[in-house]
């Protein structure tokens, strides 16, 4: 019973790993930049699904009787709400700041990055936006069912998590692999200078890796916000850093190597929180993998040599 | 191209001092006109009052940054409340008091230089920590060297009152808190397996090594026991395990956050053990945060909502009435702390060693939210009745008191 | 009086971190994000020996400078393994990893952290001026050490090592060899460091040292200028009295700190005071400038 169990929740804290951290993989398969900021996106996120939640939760009730189909509604108009304006954060993100100090020293990217988070979550923390309290999230499972079996039980928003990861890195998957776009990112992450020789617009392909990336991150803190049923300003906090040792372990900027990287991380934390959790603080242990594993991998799980 | 960047960045710095300094005006009510610092006391009562009283002022440091800043936002708004309250009612003795607040970000170096500034620059009298351990540890030497009182509003940690003869504590000692969570576990709920979660700050630890010297005395039997980290989102795997231990209670440290996620998921996967808290818990937050799952959860707290002293439900309605949002345990201990110094101000004076005084004849102190208050102790630490509360209709509600010396006595 | 002291106390060790800090980044071009474990580690070991082993301050001292030093090249070893940005990921994990240890081992204090460490008099004096005047001592100390530096062929050889390492290589330097020097040198300066913050602040918590820190180090050097002298001096100084200058825009202190250093980022990359920057070629400009008047009077 408890082995599956913790298998199956440990899929779920997967699934919300790799959702912030494959934005982090495709803005570094191109820029090489260590997006702390990307985590200030996930925050935002979080906090402008629920501002759309609570907006139009009030709208839905009088047309559904059902307190419940109402906020289940409220839920699915704004998780899309959110992902797209965390897409756009993104976006401008780059388009003023990283395009100016790309190509520079890869720290200078990093510390320009470590003072928009600052500034990010220091603006969240005022009392027109979020303010310094936790706020609930409450969507529940937005209708989706729960998941009984004598092994292991899945609460309705564990469902919901894995159904949007799922779909999403379809869409993902099938934008990367089968669209001039996703071309022009596989290119432009290869050899930047070699794709814009050969006609790929790289600003487009940048930008538009920006926008979804970060509209992932945006999904991601919906679903976490949800999940945990808190959205506060600081909660970008662990993601900054857990996202980079997800990224970092899979290989930096390789996407199949960030997914397999999550589980790994995800079901790692579960078993040794379970088993020696009074030895050291859960992201203790999922930094020493970290550094174990560099030891013998230099270059991350899946990464390129 | 140069010359322009450098003009870009000095007009978007300008537009950022200009959009930024005047920052008070757009905020809504639930933020008190004066954020972090007071530079005037409210001036009704000076005027008033003969001239030759001028304001004293009592200093004050909490987070307001950073991730306790909700803590110390609360801590604040409740000296605040607490002040205004005392300069109606006519201030000490005629002068009006003046709070100076600074935030301290919840760094002890930050503390420990806001300390200084409010000895040097602001010339305060005495001086209230509104902060956690870390940074009040930090601020009480400082405090205790240059002659000055402090009191402690809510840090827990055993160490603070130990600094020197000039450090006070409001809120009950982790020791006196963990005994008093045995107590309850082994005698109102007759358990007899506790599965211990320790939260890994100073909190969790001094908490649980008062529950666990006393468990051995009543006869409970300690069957399972683990560390978390603060802010931790994710119990489900050693949720798993105390189910598999089987447990009567479950004693888990932690604040209102951590708490909510607890019993939330504790809830979801089916955990039937009573879940026992203490202060940390004591938060309309908790209640907000974890909703249903929240019914039925005990707590042992300094805060006793239903109690019938006027001051407690005095506290509870303006508080309410100026911020628009309910009082936790935190910001009672803030209100206590200045209601505390003024007794101490009112009977003894100004000066440090009347304040001294004033504090050790403390008797059956009834003016203040947490109380009632009977005594300190020598080693400054408040010697009180602790609450404890339980989670019934979305709100807490009084479970037990308990008034035996021989538990409550730090 | 007091009040400033402290900010200059606090101003002093955070100039030395950033020194450091530079040491590893901008001579021998490893980033790191774990300064902070370093400083830990010298807080700790000093604060140890005074509580533990009721040693005087300047043993503790010392032994805060050889302790980080030595764990300084054990740290270092996964440089030799990992390199930019795998490397930057290592050491932040480091700093993860030595937190946990002083969190929950009880010989470090645990989570109750160290209490009661005494600050040290001097002379007899009654106030912190002579610790004041010690701190920056130790300063001084850490511009000279790092002036020495770059002055020397180990300056030169580390510059190569962090332009290119295996040219550095074929040319026939022995980079790990240098690569450790400067995670010695760098752990043993913030360790120092460390051991001036802890009998400053008499009590030590594993939290003081988050990679918050380590985050907030980088921060300065990068701000002040990568590689220079001048630059992390002045950017440990700018960084650290922002937050208190800014006291008096009320909350919106570190909305504006976090604004300007995404600003200096994309204004001055080279940082405030870096090689290339606008105020040092203004001063250079204007230090040239006087000079060719000068030259022309004389003519």
């Amino acid at each position: 019973m408890s082995i599956a169990q913790n298998l199956s929740n440990a899929m779920v804290l997967a699934s919300t790993y790799i959702l912030i951290a494959i934005g982090l993989t495709m803005v570094y398969g191109v820029l090489k930049v260590l997006h702390v900021a990307h985590a200030g996106v996930y925050a935002s996120g979080a906090f402008v699904g629920l501002g759309a939640f609570n907006f139009v939760r009030p709208f839905c009730t009088p047309t559904l009787e059902d307190a419940r189909l109402a906020s289940n509604l409220a839920f699915w108009i704004s998780l899309p709400i959110a992902m797209i304006v965390s897409g756009v954060m993104g976006a401008l993100i780059y388009l003023l700041i990283y395009r100016y100090t790309w190509g520079k020293s890869p720290t200078i990217s990093l510390v320009a990055s470590v003072g928009l988070f600052t500034l990010i979550q220091d603006l969240l923390q005022k009392p027109f936006l979020l303010g310094p309290r936790q706020q609930p999230y409450p969507a529940g499972g937005a209708g989706m069912p729960r998941i009984e079996t004598p092994w292991f039980m899945i609460t309705p928003t564990q469902v919901l998590i894995l159904f949007v990861t799922l779909i999403l890195l379809a869409i993902v998957y099938v934008i990367l692999n089968r669209t001039r776009i996703g071309l022009g990112w596989q290119a432009a992450s290869l050899d930047p200078e070699m794709a814009a020789a050969v006609g790929v617009n790289v600003t487009h392909v940048i930008v538009l890796n920006f926008f979804l990336g970060s509209m992932l991150a945006g999904a991601a803190g919906v679903l976490v916000g949800v999940y945990d049923n808190m959205v506060f300003s600081t909660m970008g906090d662990v993601p900054s850093y857990k996202a980079f040792v997800v990224v970092v372990l899979g290989g930096l900027g390789s996407v199949p190597g960030t997914i397999v990287a999550s589980i790994v991380l995800a079901v790692t934390e579960t078993f040794m929180v379970a088993f020696a959790g009074s030895l050291m603080p859960r992201d203790a242990i999922a930094f020493l993998v970290l550094i174990l594993l560099l030891m013998f991998r230099p270059r991350g799980l899946l990464g390129r040599a | 191209m140069k010359k322009f960047a450098m003009l870009a960045w000095l007009v978007a710095l300008a537009v950022l001092v200009v959009s930024c300094a005047p920052a008070p005006t757009p905020v809504p009510p639930t933020k008190a006109p004066e954020p972090t610092k007071a530079p005037e006391p409210t001036k009704a009562p000076e005027a008033t009052k003969p001239p030759s009283a001028g304001p004293i002022k009592i200093g004050f440091f909490s987070p307001l940054t950073g991730p306790t800043a909700a803590d110390g936002q609360s801590a604040f708004n409740s000296a605040k409340l607490a002040v205004k309250l005392i300069n109606d009612a006519g201030g000490i003795n005629g002068a009006p008091l003046q709070l100076i607040n600074y935030d301290d970000a919840g760094k002890p170096d930050q503390a420990a230089s806001v300390a200084r500034k409010l000895i040097e620059s602001d010339k305060v009298v005495a001086a209230i920590s509104g902060a956690y351990s870390g940074p009040t540890r930090a601020a009480a030497p400082v405090f205790q060297q240059a002659g000055m009182v402090m009191l402690s509003a809510y840090a827990i940690h055993p160490e603070i009152t130990k600094v020197g003869d000039k450090i006070f504590r409001i809120g009950t000692l982790a020791d006196v808190q963990g005994k008093v969570g045995a107590e309850l576990v082994a005698k109102n709920l007759k358990a007899k397996k506790v599965a211990i979660l320790t939260i890994d700050n100073d909190y969790g630890v001094s908490l649980t090594a008062g529950f666990k010297a006393h468990a051995l005395k009543v006869g409970l039997e300690i069957i399972f026991e683990q560390k978390y980290s603060f802010g931790e989102k994710d119990f489900r795997p050693i949720i798993e395990k105390i189910k598999a231990a089987n447990p009567d209670v479950v004693y888990a440290t932690g604040y209102y956050a951590e708490a909510s996620t607890l019993v939330s998921q504790a809830k979801d996967a089916g955990l039937k053990a009573q879940i026992v808290g203490q202060e940390g818990y004591d938060s309309p937050q908790f209640i907000k945060l974890a909703g249903a799952n929240s019914e039925g959860v005990i707590i042992t707290t300094d805060l006793n909502r239903d109690s019938k002293e006027a001051m407690t439900q005095k506290f509870l309605t303006e508080y309410k009435k100026a911020y628009n949002e309910d009082a936790d345990m935190v910001g009672a201990s803030a209100f206590d702390a200045v209601q505390v110094l003024a007794y101490a101000m009112k009977t003894g004076g100004t000066t440090t060693d009347g304040i001294i005084k004033a504090l050790k004849g403390l008797k059956d102190f009834k003016d203040c939210a947490t109380g009632p208050f009977l005594r300190y102790t020598a080693d400054r630490e408040l010697v009180r009745p602790v609450s404890s509360q339980i989670v019934k209709g979305g709100a807490f509600h009084l479970y037990q008191e308990f008034t035996d010396p021989a538990v409550t006595t730090p | 009086m007091d009040y400033f002291v402290s900010l200059a106390v606090f101003a002093g060790i955070w100039v030395v971190l950033a020194l450091s800090l530079n040491i590893l980044m901008g001579f021998a071009g490893q980033v790191s994000l774990g300064q902070a474990a370093f400083f830990a580690i010298g807080a700790y070991t000093s604060a140890l020996c005074a509580l533990k082993f009721d040693q005087p301050f300047f043993v503790g001292f010392f032994a805060a400078i050889l302790v980080t030093g030595f764990v300084g090249a054990f740290l270092g070893l996964p440089s030799l393994r990992v390199r930019h940005d795998f490397l930057v990921l290592a050491t932040m994990g480091v700093n993860f990893v030595v937190v946990a240890i002083f969190k929950y081992v009880d010989f470090f204090g645990g989570a109750l952290g160290l209490i009661d460490i005494p600050t040290p008099r001097f002379f007899g004096v009654n106030n912190d001026i002579p610790y004041l005047i010690l701190v920056w001592l130790y300063v001084g100390a850490a511009i000279l050490i790092s002036w020495y530096i770059s002055k020397t062929w180990t300056g030169l050889a580390l510059n190569a090592v962090r332009i290119n390492e295996e040219a550095a290589a074929a040319v026939g330097i022995s980079v790990p060899r240098f690569k450790i020097y400067a995670f010695i040198v760098s752990a043993a300066l913030a360790g120092g460091a460390g051991s001036l913050y802890a009998h400053y602040l008499k009590s030590l918590f594993p939290d003081n040292f988050n990679f918050i820190e380590s985050i907030v180090i980088l921060s300065m050097v990068v701000v002040g200028g990568v590689g220079t002298l001048r630059g992390p001096i002045i950017g440990a100084i700018i960084l650290r009295a922002l937050p208190e200058l800014l006291r008096e825009v009320h909350d919106y202190r570190f909305t504006l700190y976090g604004g300007l250093i995404v600003l200096m980022m994309l204004f001055q990359p080279m940082g405030l005071l870096g090689d290339d920057s606008t105020l040092m070629r203004g001063l250079r400009r204007l230090f040239v400038r006087k000079e060719k008047v000068d030259y022309e009077h004389a003519a």
